[in-house]
Order: structure tokens, then sequence, then C-alpha cells
């Protein structure tokens, strides 16, 4: 079974997020794995495990200087990474553009079995790369997926939806855009770490033809600070909320 | 002429109430220039459309596609039916509720159809400009965005404010036959489970009862469940409390959960983390319930109240039943 994964870097939640004259202040930024990957990545080297073979290969479209990154990411059970530099911003179709070319540039004139992603990417949190890939490379996807089960014809999946689940069985190759608590992600051994140095990270340079569908014109800090109002009992509160407010 | 197509999602046979929503907000906003921004709606799937005049606002002409294979949602025939009406309509800007259905179908319908994808727009949102702006990295910044082709597809965040005022009108409906020519599923949704229809979702309440690790115990959520029941809301957690165990991810609220909109968000026990804020930036007001005087909490509350949530939630239960009593 040859699976590929696609993972991109966010910034951790103790990273300072400062926007200076309009842009992201990079300084104080520490990057890490997008939690949401971690679970995809998990699923992927869970089935190659219980496959006893075959192989699961990282794709992540990210700055030629991530390759420390790649590293870590290798280190939790992938065999292999492709690369796809990007120094300039870029929009969620560019992106799953650039994965398209690289996976399909990879495996040739045969996808792989299977893809997994992420649900979404915790910085910008557009929820539109996954379901872009399976489109773009043709083949069938489930967004959000939070039960899946192998099946003699392909997988049975699950995914959220408001007030109730959908349940999808779904044909091979397929695309699977994954939901937190899927699984539990392993930690990387000392082992791991070392055997991760030795396996392989390939460049693929893409070009993109054409312009951002979506331009990103503006960023601007939010001011969340209020100022609380700290009432005496529950009385108090409810008369606020009710007589007040008429939120009730 | 630069017509809206709303896409009315419908579950069961029934238009969603995110739909109805948002149609009516649209409709609002572009009253002052109908003629410009005349609105149009898809709606797939067999739905009564009996009454849906009394429901929608204003004036529009639907489209309704009630072949009994779109009853559940089917990624591959929406996508085809959205994108010949889509064309069909000749509509610039077609507008989706933001929800699990959307997220799925609106990136589809972006690559099929090369058009741009403006996605979680808050409201208000400039339609007929093409531009957006919504919350990123953990709600600490609003991010603009601008659309660079013709014609764009939008997913709009729901709001849990008040609805508008309804205007009268003439809605008409035209049936459509199936457009979708794909037979061989690949992918084919089986089934749909629905749970705890009797509550709203986390995501779509008005009101939100959330509790975090200062509840202390699953059990303690039996006061949280009561209180959302009595109020019409519905109960959210923090992400410590997920992992605990004590409530399902479905409920989750923050950067790895959902994203909620309600007119009031009551925190309980929940010390307010950057992490779990980001899910609570489109709240209207925000009331908490904390032991700790200082917890961070208290720095985007609008009210507060200091003291054990063991004690005060119980008493604030008592003071909701004597209110809806008199009400």
């Amino acid at each position: 079974m040859k699976i590929a994964v696609t993972v991109c870097f966010v910034p951790d939640t103790a990273s300072v997020i400062d926007i200076v004259d309009g842009a992201l202040d990079h300084s104080r930024l520490n990057l890490v794995m997008n939690p949401y990957d971690e679970y995809a990545l998990e699923e992927a080297v869970r089935i190659r495990e219980r496959h006893g073979k075959g192989s699961v290969t990282v794709f992540s479209a990210a700055p030629a200087s991530s390759t420390e990154l790649l590293r870590k990411v290798l280190a939790r059970g992938a065999d292999g990474a492709v690369l796809v530099p990007v120094e300039d911003a870029i929009d969620p179709c560019q992106t799953a553009m650039l994965l398209s070319q690289a996976v399909s540039g990879f495996y040739g004139d045969v996808l792989p079995d299977l893809v997994f992603s992420g649900k979404k990417s915790t910085d910008f949190q557009s929820e539109q790369v996954p379901v872009m890939l399976a489109e773009l490379l043709g083949i069938a996807s489930v967004s959000g997926v939070t039960a899946l089960k192998e099946t003699a014809e392909g997988f049975d999946a699950e995914r959220e939806i408001e007030n109730g689940i959908e349940c999808s069985s779904v044909k091979l190759p397929a695309l699977f855009s994954v939901e937190k608590g899927l699984n539990t992600p392993r930690n990387a051994s000392i082992r791991a770490v070392m055997e991760a140095r030795k396996k392989p990270i390939e460049i693929f340079p893409a070009g993109l033809a054409g312009k951002p569908h979506v331009r990103l014109t503006g960023l601007e800090p939010v001011a969340r600070k209020k100022q609380c109002r700290f009432v005496r009992d529950e009385k108090e509160l409810l008369g606020v909320l009710s007589d007040e407010l008429h939120l009730l | 002429m630069s017509g809206i197509l709303v896409f009315l999602e419908q579950r069961d046979g029934m238009v969603r109430q995110a739909s109805i929503d948002l149609w009516n907000r649209l409709l609002e906003q572009a009253a002052a220039d109908a003629e410009r921004h005349p609105l149009f709606g898809i709606i797939a799937g067999p739905a009564s459309t009996v009454g849906i005049e009394t429901v929608l606002s204003g004036s529009g002409t639907i489209y309704h596609v009630s072949s009994d294979l779109l009853g559940l949602y089917q990624p591959e025939q929406y996508t085809q039916t959205v994108a010949e009406l889509f064309e069909r309509s000749g509509c610039s800007s077609l507008v989706f509720a933001d929800t699990a259905l959307s997220r799925d179908l609106a990136p589809r319908l972006s690559v099929r159809l090369g058009d741009s994808l403006l996605s979680g727009c808050s409201w208000p949102s400039a339609i007929g400009a093409g531009t957006c702006s919504r919350s990123v990295y953990s709600g600490s910044v609003v991010a603009s965005f601008a659309a660079e082709t013709g014609r764009r597809i939008y997913t709009i965040s729901s709001q849990g404010s008040s609805a508008v005022p309804r205007k009268e009108g003439a809605i008409v409906i035209i049936p459509v036959d199936d457009l979708s020519g794909d037979t061989t599923r690949a992918s084919a949704v089986v089934q749909m489970i629905a749970m705890t229809a009797a509550r709203p979702d986390v995501s779509e309440a008005g009101i939100v009862v959330a509790g975090g690790r200062g509840m202390g115990s699953a059990e303690a959520f039996a006061m949280l469940d009561e209180l959302a029941g009595l109020l019409g809301g519905a109960v959210g957690a923090s992400r410590a409390v997920v992992d605990q165990g004590w409530r399902p991810h479905s409920e989750q609220i923050g950067q790895t959960g959902k994203t909620v909109a309600p007119r009031l968000y009551l925190a309980c026990g929940i010390s307010g983390s950057v992490q779990h804020l980001a899910g609570t930036g489109g709240a209207g007001t925000l009331a908490a319930i904390n032991s700790d005087r200082h917890a961070p909490i208290y720095d985007v509350a609008d009210f507060g109240i200091v003291g054990d949530v063991h004690t005060v939630i119980p008493k604030l239960i008592k003071e909701v039943r004597e209110f809806l009593k008199k009400k």
C-alpha cells in the first residue's frame, strides 16, 4: 500500500503572534508540524504497519529551509519526504496545485492508494487544501474523518456533521482529511529520531502557472481585552443577561 | 446583473436554519440594490418547499433538484449539480452558510469551476466586492482577502445574533431534473446518523454553556447539561476536558475544535487559554465563572462571577428556573 501524507508547519502554542506594519513578525515564531497532520501521519503509519508492507511518503509545500522540520516528521514513522520549496505567500488552491504536481511526479502514472491530510492548518484554518488536492488528483475524498475502517472494497469512513455523523463507503484511491481524535499520535523515540537522519528528503521544484485566486490583502491585530464587570451573585448575573441584554 | 446564488442546505427534507438565516441576511443587505443583486437559491435533494416563503424573506428564484440521489450529501453529485446550476443561473456569487457540508463542497467547486473561494468569512461580508475578512492565528489577528476572479464562492460564518425582520416578496420555485451524470460512485455517503436532535449543535447554538478543567469531573457536566437544556443552548468543552475523556470531541471549542458564535457564551471553570479563545471570538457576550479572580478568561469576559462552579452553577440553575417560570 502506497500512502502519501501532506504536512504543513504552523506556529506552536508558545509563539508570539505579532503584526508589524501589516505583516506577521516571524522573529518570535517557533514552527511545528500542524497538529491535525499528526493524526494524518499516524493513521498512515498504522495502516502500513497493519499491512506489513508499503510506504508512507510525506509531501510538504514549505520554505526550502524546512528540511529540519521534515526530519522531525520522518521520526514519526514516515519513510521519506518530498519538499516543494515555496518562498512567496500562496493561496490554498496554489498549495493544492503544488502538492498535486509533487504527488503525481513522485508516484508517476499510478497514484498512491491513499492520501492523508490534516483537516485544516491551525494558523489560517482555511480548510480548503485537502479537498482541493483530491479534486486535482481526481480521486474520491472524505473530509474531517473521525473513524476509519478497512473493508474488502476500500474504507468505511465517518465524519462529524452538525448534530450527527455521516458514514461513507469509499473505494481506493482516496484522500481522507483527518479530524482530531481519529487516533493518538505516537511520540518519536530517540531511535526513530536517529533513523530519520538517514531517510531521504527529495526536493521537487514545482512551478506555478498563473496568479492566485485569492490574495491576502491585510493583517490586523485584534484587541480582545475587555473590561470585565464582576457581578455580586447569580441573581445579578441573570438580571443582567435577561433584563439588560435580553439574551435569554 | 450580478446575482447571488444561495445554497439552501437541506437535511431530512428540511432547509436548515443556517441557510435560511444566510438568505435573510443577504436579502437585507441586497435589498437596497435588489435589481443589481437579485437572489437565487438551490435546494439539492427532496425537500418540501410548501410554505418556504414564510421563512425566506423577500423575492427570489429557487432551483430545486428533488432527486432522491441527492437526499444525503453525495460529494460528487452535489458538485456536478451545483456547478451546473451556478453556470445556468448566470450569477456571479455562490454563497454557502459555513457548515460541515459546505466546507467539503465549496473547495471542490472552486477547483472544478476555477472560481476563487473565500471561506469562513465573517459577517458582514462584501459579497459584491469580492472581499472577505476572518480571524486567523487563534483569533489574535484578522486577515482580509480579495478574490482575483470574476466569479466567487463564499462560505459565511454563522451568527448567533437575532433574526432580521422578514420582508414580503415572491419566491419562485423552478423544479430541475437530476443533473448529475455520474452513477459510478467512488465514494458514497451511505448513512446519516442524527444525534441529540433535541439540542442544537454547539457550532450553531445561540447559547453555549462551556465547561473546562475546573469542572473537576465528567459527572459535574450534568449541571451544564441541565443549564444548557433550560436555556435552549448547547454544551461546549475545553480541550483539557475532551483530552480527559469527560466530553466528546464534537463539543470541543478552540483551536483544535469548533469555532462558535453564540449570542451568549458562558464559560464555567475555563481558565481561558489562547487556544480556547481561538474558538470563541464570535461570541456576542461572554460571561465567566471561575474561582481564580486573575484567570485570563476575565480579560476577555464581559461579565464575571468569582466562585466555585460547583456552588455557583446550581444557584444559577435555580435562578434560571425561577426566571423561566415568570416568563
